[in-house]
């Protein structure tokens, strides 16, 4: 039983950092409607920023973290701003080979300027302590994760629900004619949710970075996100932030009671069946076009 | 007239002497030069291997700066795959093809180096040092085809004759990555431990892209482990006891070469490395240290060692290049290939190349003894120049301390 909820437990914290990435992506897609595949290095390259601040300009972190998450907003609005937008009538194709395109370029431009070595990252609490709940282990990292990833999801949600920026953004989400009608900047708005998109991402990359900073380390954790956001549907935030806790917690009893081996593929084995049975994921309401 | 017919006929003369010279001279070789190729990850997850390539350049880099040998110099042509097999394959066609290699050198990853292996003994082309310790080079072994590497099965099976032996530890496991090399770990561990009449108490597979510990961190505590073994990269052994410590799991820790680079290991785990115990290949020599003592990587007490770090790694590295244990690697798995070429003479073709190659015996630079046969298809050992490896511990300031001396390994193979 010990061993049960220990399993549980790793589950939920591993997919915390999940339903952050696919928080992120699930953000894009509502805004721009395109799996977003440069999500996990719009974390990176902040990531690797912030290592610079800390490591070579000798930062301390209260100062070198809140800059960090300054720049992944820029980047995240830069990006969309210098090339989503000068796509031309694009259609899902071409922005899905966009954000390839952007995922190689900011890797590229990781793996050159900072080489391909493992790093350490200094950080505030350490990676490696823990806390005891009974008998069951929590590290301090993944409890710090599991807090800061709530916190952020209950701020999103009130963000959507009370604020101006907000509610500019669902409108312009369901219905971006309608919604410019209003008055309402869209591209300015889209540009704005693709740094928030970015903000959140990098804070998932700041909390996974402690344990390792290397060029693809936000490769799986984007892989797992993403399979998150598809098993709770692309277009519903409580649905990513769920489903890629179903992710987190269904990886580890799989790993835990069946096998270690096929540990990694079971998130895609998920996804096969929930798009089987609802193919717009478990949370999102699935449209029909009528004629 | 009669002067133009002269001309045509010194031009003619010098045509056909030419190219009977031409047809004479090795592929890869002239008068003053020698082409040797090589292939590694520079970019892609394995580019923490690239410096295995670097370090072989500053290596021929010093010997040209020498004097090259026997009057040539070593051109030295690598190139990037990306730890991609096609990406090998293509690189190797195209510079065989378009500029000629005499012979191929080091080459790090086992898939990568299975994509051209074809390819180059097919055409009877000189492969010295597959960096891999995979058995794949040697059974069967092949005549152009000379392996260093110690087998991986190698340093398993002294692992676990140190923590049974020498620890009095019982409870051993694995981790092992899901392929050849970690493969090849578990199955010399087995046979260690069929020895040792014990059985391992887990095996647990590690994938490449695993980033989450916590299963196998639990599964190994389920075993009550009280050894693992780590066959898998610097950044699992790193993830792997960073999340053990997390989970109050703290067995003795033993790992391979691949992951032997202590400064490294000692900065990516934020110290928890320390007190891992590693079978090494070389960079040092555990007789000349001494059992018992602590050997500094950035002041190596074997003369060679203190040479290349001199000679080759500050005059011909790049300004940020790290002196390591993979930096230093690349220098000694292009020793054998620089000794066969040294023996050769002059005169150098494939056929005498490998004939020299062969006539090796107790060469030692900075890994242990190098000894090669005349080929004999039933016999691995004629192509694995190296089987014997030591013990070593890290210490908490990065450094090695040597406990045990050269130890001769079984050659194991799968099944």
């Amino acid at each position: 039983m010990i061993d049960f909820l220990q399993t549980i437990l790793s589950g939920i914290a591993v997919g915390s950092s999940y339903a952050l990435m696919g928080l992120g992506m699930v953000l894009i897609y509502k805004a721009s409607e395109v799996p977003n595949f440069v999500q996990g290095e719009m974390a990176l390259l902040p990531v690797f920023v912030a290592y610079v601040l800390l490591e070579s300009y000798g930062l301390p972190p209260y100062i070198a973290f809140p800059a960090t998450l300054v720049f992944s907003i820029f980047l995240g609005c830069f990006l969309e701003f210098a090339i989503i937008r000068r796509a031309k009538e694009p259609n899902v194709l071409g922005l899905i080979i966009i954000t390839i395109g952007m995922e190689m370029m900011l890797l590229g431009l990781v793996s050159w300027k900072f080489g391909a070595d493992q790093r350490a990252m200094p950080f505030p609490i350490s990676s490696y302590d823990s806390i005891m709940i009974g008998d069951i282990f929590i590290s301090t990292l993944d409890l710090l994760t599991l807090v800061v990833a709530l916190i952020i999801m209950l701020v999103l949600f009130l963000f959507f629900r009370y604020s101006k920026i907000g509610v500019a953004m669902k409108a312009t989400q369901q219905n971006e004619n309608a919604a410019r009608l209003m008055g309402i900047k869209t591209n300015r708005i889209r540009m704005v949710t693709w740094g928030i998109s970015s903000f959140v991402g990098c804070v998932a990359g700041l909390l996974i970075a402690p344990i390792l900073v290397e060029p693809y380390m936000m490769w799986d954790p984007m892989l797992k996100g993403f399979a998150g956001a598809v098993v709770g549907g692309m277009t519903s935030l409580p649905g990513a932030v769920f489903g890629a806790y179903i992710v987190g917690i269904v990886e580890h009893l799989f790993g835990g009671y069946v096998s270690i081996e096929f540990k990694s593929v079971v998130a895609f084995v998920v996804i096969v069946l929930v798009l089987c049975i609802r193919p717009s994921g478990l949370f999102a309401r699935h449209y029909v076009k009528k004629v | 007239m009669k002067k133009k017919s002269v001309w045509i006929l010194v031009a003619i003369t010098a045509m056909v002497f030419g190219l009977t010279f031409n047809a004479m001279a090795e592929e890869g070789v002239t008068d003053t030069e020698i082409h040797i190729g090589q292939w590694g990850p520079q970019t892609g997850p394995a580019a923490p291997w690239g410096a295995v390539a670097r370090g072989t350049d500053a290596y021929f880099k010093m010997i040209n700066a020498e004097g090259g040998i026997h009057g040539r110099k070593l051109i030295h042509h690598y190139f990037d795959d990306a730890y991609n097999p096609a990406k090998t394959k293509a690189g190797v066609k195209q510079l065989q093809e378009e500029i000629g290699m005499f012979a191929w050198v080091s080459g790090v990853g086992t898939a990568p180096g299975m994509a051209v292996e074809d390819y180059l003994m097919e055409r009877k082309i000189p492969w010295i040092s597959p960096s891999t310790g995979s058995a794949h080079w040697v059974d069967p072994p092949k005549k152009q085809l000379f392996a260093l590497y110690p087998l991986y099965s190698g340093d398993a099976q002294v692992l676990v004759r140190y923590a049974a032996q020498d620890m009095g530890l019982k409870r051993i496991a694995i981790t092992y990555q899901n392929d050849d090399y970690g493969k090849l770990g578990l199955v010399g561990a087995q046979k260690q431990m069929t020895k040792e009449g014990m059985k391992l108490v887990a095996e647990i597979p590690v994938n490449v892209a695993d980033t989450d510990m916590k299963p196998h961190i639990m599964a190994l505590r389920k075993a009550e482990a009280d050894a693992v073994l780590m066959f898998v990269t610097p950044g699992h052994v790193a993830r792997l006891i960073g999340t053990g410590k997390a989970m109050k799991f703290e067995p003795q820790w033993m790992t391979t070469t691949t992951c032997g680079d202590v400064p490294l290991m000692m900065y990516i785990t934020k110290g928890l490395y320390a007190g891992t115990i590693l079978a090494s290949f070389g960079m040092l020599d555990p007789a000349a240290v001494g059992i018992g003592n602590v050997e500094d990587v950035n002041n190596p007490t074997l003369p060679l060692m203190k040479k290349y770090f001199n000679d080759a790694y500050k005059k011909y590295a790049a300004k940020d290049e790290r002196w390591g244990m993979t930096f230093a690697a690349g220098i000694a798995y292009a020793e054998p290939l620089v000794e066969g070429l040294r023996r050769a003479g002059r005169n150098l073709t494939r056929e005498g190349f490998i004939k020299q190659m062969e006539g090796i015996r107790n060469f030692q630079g900075i890994m242990g003894r190098v000894n090669y046969k005349p080929f004999d298809p039933k016999d691995p050992l004629c192509r694995l120049g190296q089987n014997e490896v030591f013990i070593s511990q890290a210490t908490a300031d990065g450094k090695y301390k040597v406990l045990t001396d050269w130890i001769k390994t079984d050659y194991v193979n799968y099944e």
